[in-house]
């Protein structure tokens, strides 16, 4: 897909640079051109139409009365108003992190009250769905990529990109900004993202004198799935020779609700999609499989059930049906020392970095298949299209998305940053193993499925993951939840 | 008698009639308004509903129907099977809650040592939240390291999968269930122990019935209307059990846990069909309501009462 506002002033910009010309003239200038180049190359819907032309805002950039980031749109109001944000909840300290920048954002506009309601993580769609149903959504709404389709399917979330400098859309890791995006629109601002990478208990390892995996920075250069199978099969064996019976190979997946099928996209999926291939010719299952459904978005058989698809989760079934994985959830078990390897994102690893476990541990990239594979499932505020505030409520998200701001919440959080500057700003990307191979993740990442009913196909397959986790048949399992799948679907078309 | 106070005196009856009657209804009004809007619109509501399609994206109505939503939901084996297991769960909640219930009441009435204790524990169990109580189970059921398989190990019985194969995490759910909601009959079992007169044990003593025949002949028969209210609770109950389902298995595995209102709750909160969630909600209702009633002819005493 091709950037819907980004101009290729790449190069502009490092002619702005080298000629001194200072940061917001230079960002009024390629805005202006962009907003120029957009809105003669694509239409826009209704909500895009009535939002001003970005080059008048960015002509207007220099009188905001804070760093807006990335903003482009008019002046806020100096009228009264509340703006609602709905967003999960984050332990305290991060929390702290935005109250604290909500309280910055009120003392430069003290008109505008900015209104939270924080939602477990799990709700946040269904409560999203629930508010849009009702006609009284917040205005700004943490939203994910992978449900993007149906935000502009549905008309629930405002196209972002009249409000947002060229500079900063191109700044967004490039399957970023495609996960953001739909039909040429740019919805949400992508907030941080998960990459999922192997970690390891070294002792663990040690101790049952099996090596380690390989802790490189390639994410082509890590274990096979079926090394991977291999490797912590000895290391079970290993292990309940010297009797200990309580340390797992593969500690239980601590994403959702726990155990297996907690999380397709960023998990399950994994297994599945590296099967398949992306460079294949379109009409093979090999590229279908790397698909995930088809072109648009409509169906799931002869995508999520092909020979590919089936070797996949018949490799990941082998965790549970080995025993080298528990097949339920279980809370803390990489922590506590008694997990051997743990697939989890960046986040985490920084807080085990806090943490100080009494453990050595490294990481690793995921294991690949035919493809090295990561699925890039990122959280994104969105503005609701029926906000009455939408330049206030864009304005918002992009203080949010400013620099200061991401980094404080990156630094307290330990996730993944989503934009390029951010990343080369942050020293550890650029000298330290665990965060290079973050990077490299992150650079080569690949978008959940693109359906409208992606979120009905989530919901609908993890369960089967599960299923198929506690023995039932992988090929069988995948047809069903194939036929279910375009079923679902059925009411998009 | 002049006109004027003929009708003064009318108009004095008519009012004097209002203030008799209108307090009653007065009085009953806000009960029957939040009863029509928190209990019955809701029902209408679902019923009609269940007769329209819906926009996926925000569940506004797009038009009617039909029988359209009962189809798919009828071709459905995801549908059947919770329809299946609905049952299941009524028939097993019943026939282990009850007979407990009434044994703990009985036990308890007593008065034995210990049992203000045993009393309070069960009404804990009752008024614990079933959120809670479910993640304590989770940790009960663990296949490794979970308290019944470690009895299990100690006795030299194999490990049992109860919250991850086929057969048995239906019994497990509904083993947590009978120990969270057995409080509720026993109570009302025990309000109804202790309204029977004392004086008919006296006399049934008298005439030498012993402890069983005095209980068949005597407290079974004198607890019928306890036993049709503990009948209709539990029904209730065990048709509508969600969050244990919801943190405990998620309806699996193969869909064998789940049931009516986990089913409706999925296709209402995951799968964007409003239209069919309300039909399988009416299916539901519909159950409650041939179930209760079938109770309450089978357990209506010998004048029809």
């Amino acid at each position: 897909m091709s950037r819907p506002t980004r101009t290729d002033d790449a190069s502009a910009g490092l002619t702005a640079a080298n000629s001194g010309m200072n940061r917001r003239r230079f960002l009024a200038g390629t805005a202006a051109l962009a907003a120029g180049g957009m809105l003669m190359g694509r239409p826009l819907p209704a909500a895009a139409q009535e939002a001003p032309a970005k080059g008048a805002a960015a002509r207007a950039a220099s009188s905001y009365k804070l760093d807006l980031g990335g903003y482009a749109g008019p002046e806020l109001t100096s009228q009264p108003i509340t703006l609602k944000f709905m967003r999960q909840e984050f332990p305290p300290h991060v929390n702290a992190v935005l109250e604290e920048a909500y309280k910055e954002f009120s003392a430069a506009y003290p008109n505008i009250t900015i209104q939270e309601e924080k939602v477990p993580y799990g709700d946040l769609q269904k409560k999203m769905q629930i508010y849009v149903g009702s006609g009284a959504a917040p205005d700004v709404m943490m939203g994910r990529t992978d449900f993007i389709e149906a935000y502009h399917a549905g008309n629930i979330a405002l196209p972002l990109q009249d409000y947002f400098l060229d500079e900063f859309l191109h700044d967004i890791l490039d399957n970023q900004f495609k996960a953001a995006s739909a039909k040429g629109n740019f919805y949400g601002a992508p907030w941080e993202t998960y990459f999922t990478m192997m970690y390891f208990n070294r002792d663990i390892f040690k101790k049952a004198g099996v090596p380690t995996p390989p802790e490189v920075t390639d994410v082509n250069a890590g274990w096979t799935a079926e090394e991977f199978i291999a490797a912590l099969d000895e290391l079970t064996q290993k292990l309940r020779a010297q009797g200990d019976s309580t340390t797992w190979a593969l500690s239980a997946a601590t994403h959702g609700n726990g155990g297996p099928g907690a999380n397709y996209t960023q998990v399950e999926s994994l297994w599945v999609r590296s099967q398949g291939d992306p460079n294949a010719d379109k009409g093979s299952s090999a590229y279908k499989t790397f698909l995930g459904v088809s072109e648009d978005g409509l169906q799931a058989t002869g995508y999520l059930d092909t020979p590919e698809a089936v070797k996949g989760m018949a490799n990941y079934q082998q965790l549970f049906t080995k025993k080298l994985a528990p097949p339920t959830a279980v809370p803390n078990q990489f922590v506590s020392g008694v997990g051997a390897i743990h697939f989890t994102g960046l986040n985490q690893a920084s807080r085990l970095f806090q943490q100080k476990p009494a453990f050595e541990w490294g990481a690793s990239p995921f294991p690949r298949g035919r493809i090295a594979f990561n699925c890039n499932s990122s959280d994104c505020p969105i503005v609701w299209s029926k906000t009455p505030y939408p330049a206030e409520a864009a304005a918002l998200v992009a203080y949010l998305c400013n620099d200061a701001n991401r980094i404080r919440f990156y630094k307290t959080w330990g996730s993944m940053p989503v934009r390029k500057s951010l990343i080369a700003a942050i020293p550890e990307f650029g000298n330290q193993q665990l965060f290079q191979l973050s990077a490299a993740a992150a650079a080569s990442g690949q978008g959940a499925p693109r359906s409208v009913g992606w979120f009905d196909y989530f919901n609908a397959i993890n369960p089967v993951v599960r299923d198929i986790a506690l023995g039932g048949d992988p090929e069988s399992q995948l047809k069903q939840a194939a036929t279910r799948i375009d079923g679902l679907l059925r009411k998009y078309r | 008698m002049p006109t004027a106070i003929r009708t003064s005196r009318k108009r004095n009856g008519r009012m004097a009639r209002l203030a008799e009657v209108l307090p009653g209804p007065a009085m009953i009004l806000p009960a029957v308004v939040a009863l029509g809007i928190f209990q019955f619109l809701p029902l209408v509501v679902a019923v009609v509903n269940s007769f329209r399609s819906f926009n996926p994206f925000n569940q506004s109505p797009t038009g009617w129907v039909g029988l359209a939503n009962y189809d798919e939901i009828f071709s459905d084996p995801g549908f059947q099977l919770a329809f299946v297991n609905t049952i299941a769960y009524i028939v097993i909640m019943l026939a282990a809650t009850i007979p407990l219930a009434l044994f703990l009441a009985v036990l308890l009435d007593q008065r034995l040592p210990g049992s203000t204790f045993a009393r309070g524990a069960i009404v804990a169990a009752l008024a614990a939240s079933e959120a809670v109580s479910a993640l304590i189970w989770n940790q009960l059921y663990d296949p490794r390291g979970g308290m019944f398989n470690a009895i299990l190990a100690a006795v030299g019985l194999p490990e049992q999968p109860f919250l991850i194969g086929d057969t048995q995490s239906l019994l497990s759910i509904a083993a947590m269930s009978v120990w969270k909601d057995v409080g509720l009959p026993m109570l009302i079992f025990l309000a109804g122990l202790q309204a029977i007169p004392r004086e008919l044990y006296e006399a049934a003593a008298l005439d030498g019935a012993g402890p069983w025949r005095t209980f068949r002949n005597v407290t079974l028969p004198l607890l019928r209307p306890s036993l049709v209210v503990a009948l209709f609770m539990m029904t209730i109950t065990a048709t509508r059990i969600f969050t244990p389902i919801l943190i405990l298995t998620q309806g699996g595995p193969n869909g064998a846990t789940s049931n009516l209102a986990y089913y409706s709750y999925r296709l209402n909160f995951e799968f964007m069909a409003p239209g069919a969630a309300s039909a399988s909600v009416v299916c539901m209702l519909l159950v409650i309501v041939v179930i209760t009633i079938a109770q309450t002819w089978l357990a209506r005493g010998p004048k029809g009462v």
